[in-house]
Order: C-alpha cells, then structure tokens, then sequence
C-alpha cells in the first residue's frame, strides 16, 4: 500500500483548521480576522510547498 | 444501468482492454474516462466514480445539486461529456468533441472553461461554508471540515486522496473567514427600508437584517430640541444605511468587520473597523448608535437631502466630499 505524505500533511493542517473554527464557532477563543488569515495562508501555504516538493513521486511503497 | 464494465481496479477478464481501457497492468498514468456500461446520461459521473474511486452516485447527486446553484453542475457536465473520451468505442458525443479538439482554439477554450468552473465550484463551496457559519451553524461546519481532515489523514497510508484537499481548503477557507468576521445571516435577506416617525415606533432591539441591503430614515422623526434616540442596528452582510438630519449629534460605537464604514463624513476601510462618532458629547438632539456590519458598508448619512436610493458604491456625491458631513457633526456635537 503506498502511503502519501502530502494528503497526511494536508489533512492534520485541514483538520487544525477545522479545529480552530470548532472553539470559534464553541466560543472556547476568539479568534480575529488578522490571526484566522495568517492560519489560513499558513496552512495553504504548508500544503503548497509540500505538494510541490514532493509532487507526484512523493508517494512510497 | 450499472453493468460490470471492467475497472481500473478488477482483474482483466479479457486477453486486453478495450481501446481506451485504463489499465494498471499497463503501468501508465491513470486516464479519466466516461464509462460506457455505467452511465445514466453519458458515463461522466460513472467514470469519475471509477478515476476516484468513489460510487459514482455521489457525483451524481453533485451535479444535481450545482444545477440548484447557478447550472454549474450543467455546464461542467456538458464539458466533461464533450471533451473527455469514452472508455469503449467513442459515441457521437465523442466525436463532436474530437471534431472541436480538432480545432487547437476550441480545445483551449474548453481547458480554460474547466479551469474556471472548478475555481467556480470552489468559490461557491467557499461560500456554502461562510452561509452555514452565518447561520449559526458553525460548529457542524467545523466538525465536517474536522472529519474531511481524519478522512485525508486515513487515506494517506491507501495511496493519498488529493483531490480532496481543494474542497476542503475551501471550505475551511470560507467557514474561518465567517466565523473570524463573526458573520451573522440570521435576520432575513433582502431589501429592508424603515422610516419610523415616533421614537415608540423604533423596535426596543433595533433593526437587524442577515443580508441585503438595510435603510434606517430617522429624518421623519420629531426630534425636538433635548431628543436623545438609542438605536441598534445589526447586518450580517451588505449595506446599512442610517439618515438623520444634519442638526442631530451622532454619538456611540460603530463596528465594521470587513469593508468600509462612513460615519458622519468620517470614511474608513479595512478589517475590525472601529469608529465612535460624537466621543463625550452631550448635546441635543442626538443619536445614540450601536451599529454592527459583519461585512460590507455601513453608512451613517447626517444630511437632510441625501437620497436613500443613491447606493454610495463608486463615485457619487458623498464620495467625493465628506467635509459637509464632518462639518454638520462638529456643529450639531458642539465639537467643532
């Protein structure tokens, strides 16, 4: 079974985010536009330079 | 209608594939092909199903459901039958999409036509999320974003699902911007227009609309001379229009979220957009506000001629000059 670094990456990132949006939306934190931005381009950006380093041969046996 | 067309996956039953057969055995790239034995209309979902790996009748639901917003789902359908090959030996729809392919210039017009559709789709789902958090639904928005990442996670060590990851980059993209804007919908949509003329006749907790555009005319009102009015006004998304007469002291908070606030000529753009017009002043008559837009305009207009149907978008008389307005404020809050 091959195994794919970048859809492991993307989906602990995805789920971080989906995470920080559970305690928004709870009221556990608030979390303000200017920090939601910097997870949100940091989580798309992680996802980015990933995919683009490891490509299409990124996944092994 | 679902006959068992070989697979990517299912052992070859037959010394070959057929002609455009994807096969692993052949160790090239996977195709994306339209199925020819599962198919309700011309094998697209069919053959996506079988590219991804997933029952075909959840694109078939996708599609049908995309037609609900805006025919997307249609056209992309329709591109998809165009421009991607059958599995068995091409039918018409396949050949009028070879004649174009024919044509290098339909070709890219197609390509880019996909492009856009996907980026469309993705738009679109981005705002699904953001009307699912203004509504109030945020924390199963967050809990489906949550399972779609444990999803992306698990199919890692089963060969990757990266097509996943578009869709739920957007949905978390739009449900994190709603929920960080505190992007409130609950309340209508549409085109809501008040011109109370009694303080009795403003709701105790003001005037609130999720969508839309929102005009509060309190320029029929008695103002008197010692008249002190609290209002709260509340939009989720759009623009809040407030008018009163330039003699009326604007006083209180108001708050932007995202866009621009015009607060008694005072003008302000951006994200968490704060102002507090009229700081301290205790003249009369005097507007006492609360104003809250999550995204969009919010207007406070301290003039007796402005027109509530002048949007305010673009050029136009308050964009070019504000100074009326600061002057009348500062006059009528003995601030100037």
């Amino acid at each position: 079974m091959r195994f794919d670094p970048v859809s492991l990456a993307s989906g602990a990132a995805i789920a971080a985010l989906g995470a920080l949006l559970l305690f928004d939306s709870a009221g556990t934190v608030d979390v303000s536009l200017g920090w939601m931005a910097v997870a949100l381009t940091g989580a798309v950006g992680a996802i980015l330079v990933l995919s683009g380093l490891l490509g299409r041969n990124g996944r092994h046996d | 209608m679902n006959d068992d067309t070989p697979t990517i996956e299912g052992p070859p039953e037959q010394e070959g594939p057929p002609p455009n057969e994807p096969s692993e055995s052949s160790g090239g790239p996977r195709r994306l092909l339209r199925s020819s034995g599962d198919r309700v209309i011309a094998g697209v979902a069919g053959g996506l199903g079988r590219y991804f790996g997933i029952d075909p009748v959840v694109f078939r639901i996708g599609f049908a459901l995309s037609i609900l917003f805006g025919g997307l789902g249609a056209l992309a359908y329709l591109l998809l039958a165009v421009f991607v090959p059958t599995d068995a030996d091409p039918d018409a729809v396949q050949r009028f999409g070879s004649r174009l392919r024919g044509a290098g210039f339909w070709r890219t017009v197609g390509l880019i036509a996909i492009g856009v559709l996907v980026l469309a789709g993705l738009c679109t789902l981005a705002g699904m999320a953001a009307f699912a958090v203004g509504l109030g639904w945020g924390v199963p928005t967050a809990i489906v974003i949550i399972a779609i990442g444990g999803l992306l996670i698990l199919a890692a060590f089963r060969g990757g699902a990266r097509w996943l990851i578009a869709p739920a980059v957007a949905l978390a993209v739009g449900g994190g911007v709603a929920a960080a804007s505190d992007l409130d919908l609950r309340g209508g949509v549409g085109e809501r227009e008040y011109h109370p003329v009694s303080v009795r006749s403003i709701p105790e907790d003001g005037y609130r609309l999720g969508a839309g555009r929102l005009i509060v005319d309190l320029r029929d009102l008695d103002w008197g001379k010692h008249r002190v009015v609290d209002l709260d006004v509340s939009l989720g998304m759009g623009q809040a229009n407030v008018f009163v007469p330039k003699r009326v002291c604007v006083s209180g908070s108001t708050h932007t979220g995202v866009g621009e606030s015009e607060v008694a000529g005072e003008r302000n753009s951006g994200t968490d957009v704060d102002h507090s017009p009229g700081v301290g002043s205790v003249a009369t008559p005097r507007l006492d506000l609360d104003a809250d837009v999550d995204v969009g305009q919010l207007r406070v207009i301290n003039s007796d001629t402005a027109d509530v149907d002048v949007s305010g978008y673009g050029p136009g008389p308050f964009h070019e000059d504000s100074g009326p307005q600061r002057a009348a404020e500062a006059r009528a809050c003995g601030t100037g």
